[in-house]
């Protein structure tokens, strides 16, 4: 799994590409938690290139989630598709979360 | 000694050091050799040059006294008139003191004494201790014409003549002769010659009594290569050099005789004409008429001492070279042994046993610190080993732990349906297949009370002990918090209370839930988040059923739920099941997937719900073949029967 970050004015843009599961969830979570530490506060996760998420990458989100909620931030998740998309919407996430088709319309959103 | 065992180091190392010292020596033994020999050579040639030198010198004392002897007589004789007993006189005080002297005379021209004498010539001699007087001169001895009388007076001065035989007692000699002359009216005339012989014996004496070595020995040619003396003694005056080379199938000895009568000197190896032995010939002109001298030594008389000293060498350098084998030996068991004991060591290690006893290091070299290197190492090994075990059994008692724990999970969950009450018919089938001993996914069913069944599946997140953990407390919760009357919506919104409450690592469960009416056939459920399930009517393409919406367990304490309805008809089958199914990879990596799923469910032939539940399982289990099990696999079907009024 790779991450690629860029920062668009306020807004923090992780591009996910690969699977999101048990061995790759953890890496995801040292990079947003150093983000984090960095003062970071809204995040923009693209998950296009994202084929898999697994319990232990939603858990992940919502560890995530908590942390940026005592600190007043946000998610914001774009470029879901297929399984994902399915399984965001069955657990429920995106009524926790907002969802975008892109990254474009997720920007700007604050 | 144990040798060969270590043979092939220490052979190495001997024979390396036998081979070099061994060629080191030789070449210092042959190049010794040879500069001695150089040497040993040219001392002897100094020697026979020595004794050359020394005969000459004697041989010419003995010639000197000869000739002076008649040099002094002839002038008087000359000059004044003597009378035959005065002459006679005078030969005798001559001879008497000087036995090298043979005999001395005087020999007359013819009528130069008185001029009724044809021949006069008085002559002395010796016989063993006695002077006998003698007058040689007759027509059987006609002196004028011999060599040794002729050839002064042609030449006018003192000559010696050759050797030849004297007449007397047939002794062989040389005679010189000196001639004397008167002048009358001032003109000198030729009146006669004084001779005096010297007997060749003493010349061989002199030449024979010179020594060099043990068998060396000197031998005199005369101008034309007769031998004048030579060991041999029927070679003199007999033979000559260049038959004694013909003799000994020598052609170099030709050459060298040659060389000799031309008057010229060297140090040559040649094959002795005495025995036929390698000799070396020192040859030189000799200071008489023409003569020359030629000195042999043996070749192993003159190398003799090289020989002797060769020989010498040659066994210190042996005894050397045992000595560098014995020496060689011990140093290569100083080094093999410590090594040797090292090879034990490795090979008892290798065995498995680590506590044998190494050399202590005695020195500080290579050896020493290798031993301590391997000691190290031991040690090392030692502790490895120790902690393989330790990790070992360790995880030895995790994985029993583990394999209990694994029995007791799957105690947990209800096998058998539990006795319907009268007339009431449902059929439940269940499959759950943990990914490791332990797993997340749970499943419960039983009687709520005589009319209700309560189900569920569920799915805790993640894998393994953690997911196990709270797989058990979810299913106690959700058994110990159903009560008759409560909605499934209910049941979750309960247990998400208790799960949520205490729930720092953010772990969740899904679930699906229903209440089953046994006489109605109405299912009431509600869902957290949780894969729906499929509802499959016999004449109808197996359909999803629609769930609502429902947050995981445990994450919000406040979250909601809610219930739907729908009424079942009997032989209606409701298939629960968590997502390891459609999560399952196969060596292509691509999920099985719900539409798969689907399409097994649509051409699956069964009777039961344990028909269907093995028809799905064995699908999955099909397609994943060959990769492991990523996530639990639970499979719940659940078979409505009817309502059969008693």
């Amino acid at each position: 799994m790779q991450i690629f970050a860029r920062k668009e004015n306020d807004d923090l843009v992780l591009e996910i590409k690969g699977r999101i599961d048990a061995l790759t969830s953890p890496k995801l979570e040292e990079e947003c938690q150093s983000r984090i530490d960095q003062g970071e506060k809204t995040f923009i996760l693209d998950l296009g290139g994202v084929e898999y998420i697994s319990s232990a990458g939603l858990r992940t989100i919502l560890i995530l989630a908590r942390r940026l909620n005592s600190l007043e931030g946000q998610i914001r998740f774009c470029g879901l598709h297929g399984m994902v998309e399915e399984v965001f919407s069955i657990s429920g996430f995106n009524s926790l979360f907002p969802i975008f088709p892109s990254v474009t319309e997720a920007l700007g959103q604050s | 000694m144990q040798f060969r065992k270590r043979g092939s180091f220490a052979v190495k190392l001997m024979s390396m050091m036998v081979a070099s010292s061994g060629l080191i020596l030789i070449v210092m033994i042959i190049f010794n050799y040879s500069s001695l020999k150089k040497s040993y050579l040219s001392e002897a040639e100094e020697a026979a040059k020595n004794l050359s030198k020394s005969i000459a010198q004697q041989v010419s004392l003995l010639l000197a006294s000869a000739e002076n002897a008649t040099k002094i007589l002839a002038p008087i004789v000359g000059k004044y008139l003597f009378s035959e007993v005065e002459l006679t006189r005078f030969l005798e005080d001559a001879i008497k003191n000087k036995p090298e002297i043979f005999g001395m005379g005087v020999a007359f021209e013819p009528h130069a004494f008185k001029p009724e004498l044809y021949y006069f010539m008085p002559y002395l001699y010796r016989q063993g201790d006695t002077i006998k007087p003698a007058f040689l001169g007759s027509p059987g001895y006609d002196y004028f014409n011999w060599k040794w009388y002729a050839a002064p007076k042609e030449v006018h001065r003192g000559l010696w003549s050759e050797p030849y035989q004297e007449l007397i007692n047939e002794t062989v000699v040389c005679t010189f002769a000196e001639p004397f002359y008167r002048t009358s009216q001032g003109q000198k005339q030729f009146q006669g010659e004084v001779t005096a012989s010297i007997n060749l014996q003493w010349l061989q004496d002199i030449v024979a009594s010179a020594k060099i070595f043990d068998h060396g020995y000197a031998f005199l040619l005369s101008r034309t290569g007769v031998f004048v003396t030579v060991p041999k003694k029927e070679w003199i005056m007999n033979l000559n050099i260049f038959f004694a080379a013909t003799i000994t199938d020598n052609p170099e000895l030709q050459r060298i005789g040659q060389k000799m009568i031309e008057g010229g000197e060297g140090f040559v190896r040649i094959k002795d004409f005495l025995d036929y032995q390698d000799a070396w010939l020192y040859f030189a002109p000799f200071p008489v008429r023409g003569f020359s001298m030629g000195v042999v030594i043996p070749e192993r008389e003159l190398l003799a001492g090289l020989y002797r000293l060769n020989k010498r060498l040659i066994f210190i350098c042996l005894v050397g070279l045992l000595f560098l084998v014995v020496v060689a030996m011990l140093i290569s068991r100083k080094v093999t042994g410590p090594i040797r004991l090292l090879e034990r060591s490795a090979a008892a290690i290798a065995q498995g046993n680590l506590n044998l006893a190494l050399p202590p290091p005695a020195t500080r070299d290579e050896i020493g610190s290798l031993t301590n290197s391997f000691k190290e190492m031991q040690e090392a090994l030692k502790e490895y080993i120790a902690n393989l075990a330790a990790t070992t059994a360790s995880k030895e008692r995790i994985e029993s732990e583990l394999k209990i724990a694994h029995s007791i999970q799957m105690n947990f969950l209800p096998k058998k349906f539990p006795p319907l009450p009268v007339g009431k018919f449902v059929e439940v089938a269940t499959f759950l297949a943990p990914a490791r001993e332990v797993g997340g996914d749970l499943y419960d069913y039983f009687l709520v009370n005589n009319r209700h069944i309560f189900f569920m599946v569920g799915d805790v997140s993640g894998k393994g002990v953690p997911a196990a953990l709270l797989m058990a407390v979810t299913k106690t919760l959700l058994k110990g918090l159903t009560e008759v009357g409560l909605q499934p919506s209910q049941v979750l919104a309960k247990v998400n209370h208790e799960l949520a409450s205490e729930n720092d690592s953010m772990m969740f469960v899904s679930s699906f839930c229903g209440i089953l009416d046994l006489e109605t056939g109405e299912l009431t459920y509600s869902n957290a988040g949780h894969n729906p399930p499929i509802l499959l009517r016999p004449g109808q393409e197996p359909q999803w059923l629609p769930v609502p919406e429902g947050f995981f367990l445990g994450v919000f304490e406040e979250a909601v739920y809610h219930t739907r309805r729908i009424k079942l008809l009997p032989n209606d089958l409701i298939l629960a099941y968590t997502d390891g199914i459609v999560e399952a990879v196969n060596v292509h990596e691509r999920f099985y997937s719900k539409e798969r799923l689907m399409i097994t469910l649509k051409e699956a032939q069964y009777n039961s719900a344990e028909g269907l539940v093995k028809t799905v399982k064995d699908s999955v289990a099909t397609f994943s073949q060959g990769v492991p099990q990523a996530d639990d696999i639970t499979i719940l079907a659940l078979r409505f029967k009817g309502y059969k009024i008693p």
